[in-house]
């Protein structure tokens, strides 16, 4: 009691709160940009920690984790590019709604539910980290495999609308997730002898590849702006009106969002997810789904808030970072002498009390910003799509490259970003793929620490046997889930390319084998049966779709009529998508030559006026503001942004590519 | 008494900084490289260090960290070797997985370690410890007799590489490791009783097992030791009643640790205690360059500022300046052959197909 009265002095002191404040401005401002997030924020910050009274440093990093997964809400709304991780589901239903021009009831929606989330993770979190020791200690290794097994299961039910092209995606990812260094063994996997495949490919830069380059192309072929019009006025209300009405939805997903965050090692990359899909088996109308249901909003940013909170307790309680901008706050941490250890839930409970209420007030401040500012900031869906365009290319490879500070991340990006588009025209699932991505690691050392300490006994465990019973009725819902039974394919065009599609995708399990059977049966196991299982999967929907293009009788049988549901996707015009890729490729070579910030600046004046030569202020405007941000960033975190071929031969300044010093 | 001696120190301090004046980085800026991510144990260390380099090296230049992460290590480590001028501007934040890697022979490293020029060595020790249930304090007969004995290993290819030579010259038959799990994670299941034997380095050591051990959950095996620079092994400090590695060996094997075992030993202590994180220049640094930034780490350790904290942010172990500090790496970065069979040899018996090259 009495710690819990020193902190809550602690909390209202004035210059607690104005560091608190400083940093949520700092947090909103990063969110905003796509791919930054608070992973950035933190790495923005942590120089000066060092310098500063502790618990002022304190403040300050709560203040800026804390309204990143409320401001990137922005981004993610109103231009269908997720600004950090937590957000990927809020596009999937956010982004329709900014096309219909209903981006300020969206956003309002998405804010309050963002704010609730957070103060009610807070609030959960106060009490339950009494109880955190016992049921994190409960959680073994067979029971964190169960929970991945789990995981990958619920996205099942995202995976689109055909269950097999679904599943097949899933299988990709975690293929994809398995090159590198192999965990068991530390043989090379499928790297060409190359260091950038050492690690694997960077989730970020697989996440931006999918998410963000498919809609800024798809928007370019759709010509204009994000919305036809804005209905600001009505939009506001309504979306406060939503959230109240869906009261008991926010309760549940911020519940959810904040024992996800808790849990080791499953970090915050899926928590929407969950949210979104725990939704869609919840709803029984489930028709506006993808195309702009306000509960669609609601649900994954009252999740992904109510995290930050819940992953809090292993961070603070074992030092293990649930995600990559905890890994950063722990940095902090011992920078200003905070040792993370049951400590911090026994003696230190003061300390952790003030972190969880300057988050929740931090929460409140920054959903609070936002929505003032709402009606403003949607205006940019206005904005004519050929001027936003190159900004968010420019924006995103600068994301890309902030966070690992590699030259391939590019090329990386732009693979993952053709994987994107032709995923999306194509029906196959962008989400499936990103989740088994990324738990595709887990997936394989969990599977054999949980063989090596356990066998099979596991599975009898009291926290498996719970875990189990959610997995199977999870499948038992899949099962139920509703396929058009009147799929008729006749109108798709392009059938023979989306044939020709999955036979490129076939190469990527056969090249697998191809290139680990040599290798030792602890490194090879786990990538070959991925890849034989995604080998038959993709035949099996190649022989569908053959059989669908000659209209085969045998596909009439109730069994087959599921998988042949949406075999062919209508896509949107591809050909023009591809050639606006081949732009942001061209933008890539002119990296190579000029550096990332002259290639920038030049990118964004060519592509604006190549649309519209009168644009010439706005281009100009833009790219000068581009380059003094990019300056000042190079400044405080001293980084130096890829240099091109002409800082070889031209004496540049440091930060545009010349020499050091 | 005491008060001539501090002052005969404090003129040779002087008398140092006179020597080297003909350095001086006024106006400059000098970068340190850092082959990982914010936040991280070399990063730290690089923050903790860096104010105090600026105010006493020549000229106190501002000092500059710039993170390199990726490719573990080698990506930054690669960076520095190509791009580092021997001017004194560039400095290199190492830590025992960059010379691991090197001493491993990893076909992607193109930096030559050995070769460059230490300034301050950051020691830390490694300490094993059990549960109370499944031994006795410092004693391994009962480890030694079981079956099946788990312990945490990252991969072979990292430093991680050394538990499974220790594990095997101390004869314990039943070790087992349990991949992909790093020493914190590897910490984490040793709690909830996944795993029987786990080791943790001297900070997490004191923060997190020494509550444990005052508990009675957990007991004390043994600890790497303390290398001399004259080659003697010491007790760790942290605790003191734990055996040392050559006394745990002589205990199991009945002979001193000698020979080819005494030299992999040696090898590994620099790798992974001696220079567990170190600051050093490129190999063309000259020496005048090496002698100013040695007097201004010398300076640094008297620093009232960096006594009271050093303990906290570095550890109780005090740092390595000087030339012993580049025997130390000559002989982390660079494995004998013998040194090499060892542990390939440990390797094979424990059925990996990693070898060191």
């Amino acid at each position: 009691m009495e710690q819990l009265l020193a902190a809550l002095f602690q909390l209202f002191e004035p210059t607690h709160l104005a560091f608190l404040f400083a940093g949520t401005l700092l947090g909103l401002i990063v969110g905003i940009l796509p791919g930054m997030g608070g992973t950035s924020g933190l790495a923005l910050v942590l120089p000066f920690v060092f310098t500063m009274e502790p618990s002022h440093a304190l403040a300050m990093m709560i203040g800026v984790l804390a309204p990143t997964t409320t401001s990137d809400t922005f981004p993610a709304v109103l231009m269908g590019v997720p600004g950090t991780s937590g957000s990927q589901a809020t596009v999937m239903d956010g982004f329709p709604l900014s096309k219909k021009g209903m981006a300020a009831r969206a956003l309002s929606a998405a804010f309050s539910a963002s704010l609730l989330g957070g103060v009610f993770g807070a609030l959960i979190l106060s009490i339950s980290i009494y109880y955190a020791i016992p049921i994190i200690m409960a959680f073994g290794f067979g029971e964190q495999f169960l929970l991945v097994v789990l995981a990958l299961l619920m996205v099942g039910a995202l995976t689109g609308d055909n269950l097999f092209k679904g599943i097949a995606s899933c299988f990709l990812g975690l293929i994809i997730g398995s090159i590198g260094t192999a965990p068991i063994t530390g043989d090379p996997r499928y790297t060409f002898d190359t260091l950038y495949l050492l690690e694997g490919v960077p989730l970020v830069v697989v996440g931006l590849g999918l998410f963000a380059i498919p809609e800024i192309v798809g928007l370019l072929d759709a010509k204009g702006s994000i919305a036809k019009s804005l209905n600001t006025k009505k939009g506001w209300f309504t979306g406060l009106k939503d959230v109240v009405k869906n009261w008991f939805l926010v309760l549940r997903c911020s519940t959810l969002g904040c024992l996800v965050g808790a849990l080791p090692g499953l970090g915050g990359t899926v928590v929407d997810w969950i949210a979104y899909s725990h939704l869609k088996q919840t709803t029984k109308d489930t028709s506006q789904f993808g195309k702009g249901d306000i509960r669609g909003v609601i649900a994954p940013e009252s999740a992904n808030n109510a995290k930050e909170g819940g992953a809090l307790i292993p961070t603070l309680i074992f030092g293990i970072p649930g995600s990559g901008n905890k890994v950063l706050l722990l940095g902090g941490f011992v920078l200003i002498g905070i040792e993370p250890g049951l400590d911090m839930v026994t003696t230190n409970l003061d300390l952790t009390y003030l972190m969880i209420w300057s988050l929740a007030i931090a929460n409140i401040l920054g959903a609070g910003i936002c929505m003032g500012f709402s009606s403003q900031i949607s205006k940019f869906t206005l904005v004519p799509y050929y001027i936003l365009a190159p900004v968010m290319v420019c924006l995103i490879f600068f994301a890309t490259f902030n966070f690992n500070r590699d030259w391939y991340d590019f090329i990386g990006l732009m693979s993952f970003g053709l994987i994107g588009i032709t995923f999306k025209n194509f029906g196959w699932s962008r989400p499936a793929l990103l989740i088994g991505f990324f738990l595709s690691t887990k997936v394989e050392l969990l599977s054999y620490q949980t063989q090596a300490v356990y066998g099979l006994s596991f599975l009898t465990r009291p926290v498996s046997i719970i875990l189990i019973i959610l997995c199977l009725a999870t499948i038992v819902l899949l099962t139920k889930q509703k396929f058009d039974k009147y799929y008729r394919s006749d109108f798709v065009k392009g059938k023979l390319t989306q044939i020709y599609y999955n036979i490129i995708l076939l190469c990527l399990p056969l090249s697998m084998i191809w290139f680990t059977i040599n290798l030792d049966y602890r490194a090879n196991l786990f990538p070959i049966s991925l890849s034989l299982i995604a080998f038959f999967l993709l035949t099996f929907i190649l022989i569908i779709k053959i059989a669908d293009l000659k209209n085969l009788s045998f596909l009439n049988y109730t069994i087959i009529k599921f998988a042949r549901s949406n075999i062919f996707e209508i896509g949107g015009n591809f050909k023009i998508q591809i050639y606006y890729y081949l732009s942001f490729i061209g933008f890539l070579l002119m990296n190579f030559i000029f550096g990332f910030p002259i290639a920038a600046a030049l990118f964004i004046n060519i592509f604006i006026l190549f649309h519209n030569r009168k644009a010439y202020v706005s281009s100009i405007c833009i790219s000068a503001a581009l380059m003094v941000i990019l300056w000042a960033l190079s400044s405080l975190l001293t980084l130096q942004f890829p240099n091109g071929l002409i800082g070889l031969f031209i004496d540049l300044p440091w930060w545009l590519g010349g020499q050091l010093n | 008494m005491r008060k001539i001696l501090i002052l005969i120190i404090m003129s040779l301090f002087s008398f140092v900084s006179v020597a080297s004046a003909d350095v001086n980085f006024s106006g400059k800026t000098i970068t340190w490289v850092v082959p990982f991510k914010e936040g991280g144990g070399t990063s730290r260390f690089a923050r903790f260090i860096q104010p105090f380099l600026k105010k006493y090296l020549p000229g106190n230049p501002d000092v500059q960290i710039m993170h390199i992460p990726g490719g573990g290590a080698i990506k930054g480590s690669n960076y520095f070797e190509k791009n580092a001028k021997a001017d004194g501007t560039f400095i290199f934040g190492s830590s025992t997985s960059v010379i691991v890697n090197v001493a491993t022979g990893n076909p992607l490293v193109k930096y030559n370690l050995s070769e460059y020029r230490p300034v301050v060595l950051l020691p830390q020790n490694t300490h094993w410890f059990t549960r109370s249930d499944l031994a006795e304090p410092h004693d391994l007969s009962k480890i030694k007799e079981r079956k099946l004995v788990l312990y945490a290993l990252k991969t072979p290819a990292s430093a991680d590489l050394f538990h499974i030579w220790i594990y095997d010259k101390l004869g314990i038959k039943g070790a087992k490791p349990i991949p992909g799990l790093s020493s914190s994670g590897g910490y984490q299941a040793f709690l909830r009783g996944e795993i029987h034997l786990s080791s943790h380095g001297a900070a997490n050591y004191v923060k997190k097992v020494k509550p444990e051990i005052e508990k009675g959950k957990v007991v004390d095996l043994m600890t790497l030791g303390i290398i001399g620079a004259d080659g003697s092994v010491s007790r760790n400090p942290l605790a003191p009643n734990a055996p040392t590695f050559p006394e745990m060996y002589e205990k199991v094997n009945g002979k001193k640790l000698e020979g080819d075992d005494l030299e992999a030993y040696y090898a590994i202590g620099a790798a992974w205690s001696q220079a567990s994180k170190a600051m050093m220049l490129p190999k063309d640094a000259s020496d005048e360059i090496v002698k100013a930034y040695r007097d201004a780490a010398t300076k640094m350790t008297n620093d009232p500022e960096f006594k009271a904290k050093a303990l906290k942010a570095l550890g109780p172990f005090p740092l390595i300046i000087g030339e012993e500090a580049g025997e130390i790496i000559k002989k982390a970065a660079v494995f004998s052959d013998t040194t090499k069979k060892q542990l390939n040899a440990a390797l094979k018996k424990h059925k990996f197909t990693y070898r060191v090259q």
